[in-house]
């Protein structure tokens, strides 16, 4: 064997080597994505949580939002339904609100409004924009579909997994990627950066407290910045609740008429 | 009306006192305060004012629920009670009471809600256009600037709502017919066909409501059901015309509320990344079966189709189409006398709703557009809510009905253009 020989064989052997490398890291990278996706949106097949959001805009002035939020699993993993009751702010309270969360199509969503007794269908195809006035987008609050981005997994550092996301549709999303770190012992993600088309970082979430609770991890307050307008969501969680035996029938129009007292009263 | 202020405030003041653990069980009272004023602009020698609203409004809502150890607490009873005080500079300062709401909910088994009293009953899938929906509205309110939630006046009823397994069922027994609120000529002009022109206060109709017998007791009713995302549903209304269209005595210009029976079904679910919405309501006319009455209304079908998209950024739009048809057309023509005002056959109504929102969603611009290419008129309804602070918000806003005729629907309003402003404190 001549030492071009030689050389071509030892750059094969490391450019397959690498390749595997590759393919091994993407596919950590989604099972642990997959994995955080569970530990944050699907711990148990039901639960229940009081929320309070306070947003706080660049000049210090802030406001409340104060809601009950109720879910259902129907498939673990995949499709959810959600029955949020507004308590605060005035204008919204009594207000109920209901999603059924889809996989692979828009959600389904409906809102009542008990002054006019109305039940609205409300139009979801836009899952980045802001859940209720807050820095928080409904995909922050509801998860984001794993299959939406390429997921790499950059390092592990401080016993957490580092992953870089792209989305696979650029143009559905307001970022070219995002940062999220993983804590490796319950996969809980526990911060996220995002960066805007010109790879700037404009935006993070971050657990600021996380609590076990009936033996699941549960981040009970996090927070969200607007790093270009200044401004940031704290929402915390109390009165959680899983395994809450809640019947699918109180995610229908029925419940939204006639809030179901016994599970928004935390 | 005194002694209505003086029992709903006894009433509040009870619920709070009672139950046992007095601070405890203290229902909690919320509402706002609110200043509104419209001024209106244009020449119009018809009304005797230059404003359409200037009123000082304060609203007071509880909720009470029985949390003893009986029966309305097995069937999880709630009493609900909401009611507006208004200072009313428009009738010379004058406080009217306003009770929306005074019911109480219960569920006596496990498939059926019932709700009696006072209450706000909606159904349908129209944007500002009500097909299956007869339950009576506050057009007033809804031309001089108040909030959307007056649109909707409250019936005193009798609601109860089953739910088995494959369908629901929503039945409201109405005692005494609720009519709609339409301009009188007090507060809003429109056209009246016995001045053959705009009117005002020289208005001087005498409209007759039905009596307040059993026979009139007005029943609707809506069976519905999803289909995965699709929801469907039927509708069924037995009662009378909410607004006046039928001559009881020309020469004594009497006008009535005909009879009414109204049959529908819409269905409403995701399409082309929006929400769709097609309703159809046929409204029989029982007192002119073949339509060759004169003086009263034919039976007419009404047909809508709807589409509602978030366009992302949060700005959504949305389109109906609507058309409203008289039947028996040829029979109310050859009825008709030569000096008469005669309807096209087809009214087509197009609208559009344009929402914006912006810094943080504290600031919603939005845009309603109604027009009738077949009657050549439209009505705009542009508006900015400034949600100052949580508790603080304020309106600003225009109605401006525009028309090439004086007697279609928009074209007999157009002398009430106003803006209105509302600032409204919330506790």
């Amino acid at each position: 064997m001549s030492t071009r020989q030689k050389s071509i064989l030892i750059l094969t052997v490391v450019a397959a080597l690498l390749m595997c490398n590759q393919v091994s890291f993407a596919e950590d990278a989604n099972e642990i994505v997959k994995k955080a996706d569970h530990a944050a949106y699907y711990k148990s097949d039901s639960g229940r949580a009081d929320v309070t959001m306070e947003i706080t805009d660049s000049l210090g002035r802030t406001r409340n939002r104060k809601m009950a939020i109720l879910r259902l699993d129907v498939k673990d993993g995949a499709e959810q339904k959600f029955y949020v009751y507004f308590h605060e702010p005035n204008d919204v309270k009594g207000m109920s609100y209901l999603v059924w969360k889809q996989i692979g199509k828009d959600d389904d969503r409906w809102l009542y409004l008990p002054a006019m007794d109305l039940v609205r269908r409300v139009s979801a195809s836009d899952k980045r924009s802001s859940f209720v006035g807050t820095n928080f987008v409904y995909e922050d609050i509801s998860g984001r579909g794993t299959e939406e981005d390429e997921h790499s997994l950059l390092e592990e550092e401080d016993g957490k997994y580092k992953i870089k996301s792209v989305p696979k549709d650029l143009g559905s999303v307001e970022f070219s990627y995002f940062i999220s770190w993983i804590d490796k012992s319950n996969y809980m993600p526990v911060k996220a950066e995002y960066y805007d088309k010109q790879g700037k970082l404009y935006r993070t979430i971050e657990a600021v407290e996380v609590k076990d609770i009936k033996g699941y991890p549960t981040i009970t307050k996090m927070k969200a910045t607007d790093l270009n307008s200044g401004g940031n969501t704290v929402s915390e969680f109390s009165n959680v609740d899983y395994d809450i035996d809640v019947e699918e029938n109180i995610f229908t129009e029925r419940f939204l008429r006639r809030p179901p007292r016994k599970y928004i009263e935390g | 009306m005194k002694r209505i202020k003086i029992t709903i405030i006894a009433s509040i003041i009870l619920l709070m006192c009672s139950g046992e653990g007095f601070s405890e069980n203290l229902p909690k009272i919320h509402g706002f305060v609110e200043e509104a004023f419209a001024p209106r602009f244009g020449s119009d020698d018809v009304r005797h004012r230059q404003f359409n609203m200037a009123e000082g409004r304060l609203q007071l809502k509880t909720k009470y629920y029985f949390d003893d150890e009986s029966i309305l607490s097995d069937w999880q009873t709630e009493l609900s009670v909401k009611s507006d005080f208004v200072l009313d500079f428009y009738s010379a300062g004058k406080v009217l009471t306003d009770l929306r709401e005074l019911n109480v909910s219960f569920t006596p088994a496990d498939i059926v809600d019932v709700k009696i009293g006072r209450q706000v009953l909606t159904w349908g899938t129209g944007d500002y256009l009500f097909l299956n929906d007869l339950f009576p509205k506050d057009y007033i309110s809804f031309f001089i600037g108040r909030e959307d939630e007056y649109l909707k006046k409250p019936s005193d009823a009798l609601r109860v709502m089953f739910y088995p397994e494959w369908f629901n069922l929503d039945v409201a027994v109405v005692p005494f017919f609720e009519p709609d609120n339409t301009p009188t000529g007090y507060r809003l002009s429109f056209f009246d066909s016995f001045q053959g022109g705009i009117a005002g206060v020289n208005s001087e109709r005498d409209i007759i409501e039905p009596s307040r017998t059993a026979k009139n007791m007005v029943y609707a009713g809506r069976a519905y059901r999803n289909f995965g995302s699709y929801e469907s549903a039927l509708y069924y209304y037995r009662g009378f015309d909410p607004s006046p269209r039928s001559y009881k005595n020309e020469a004594g210009r009497q006008l009535y509320h005909e009879r009414m029976d109204a049959y529908g079904g819409s269905v409403r679910g995701p399409v082309l990344g929006g929400i769709g919405n097609a309703e159809v309501s046929y409204y029989h006319s029982p007192e002119d079966n073949s339509g060759d009455i004169r003086t009263i209304q034919n039976s007419r079908t009404k047909y809508l189709i709807g589409y509602d998209k978030d366009m992302g950024n949060d700005l959504s739009l949305g389109f109906q189409y609507y058309v409203e048809e008289i039947m028996d057309y040829n029979e109310y023509r050859r009825a008709l006398l030569p000096a008469d005002y005669r309807w096209d056959e087809f009214r087509h109504v197009v609208t559009n709703r344009i929402t914006k929102l912006l810094a943080g969603q504290t600031v919603r611009l939005s845009l309603f557009t109604f027009f009738s290419p077949t009657d050549l008129d439209a009505y705009i309804r542009p508006s900015i809510v400034w949600y100052v602070t949580d508790a603080w918000t304020l309106s600003v806003g225009a109605n401006l009905p525009w028309g090439k005729d004086s007697w279609t629907e928009f074209g007999g309003m157009q002398k009430n253009k106003n803006v209105y402003v509302r600032l409204r404190y919330g506790f």
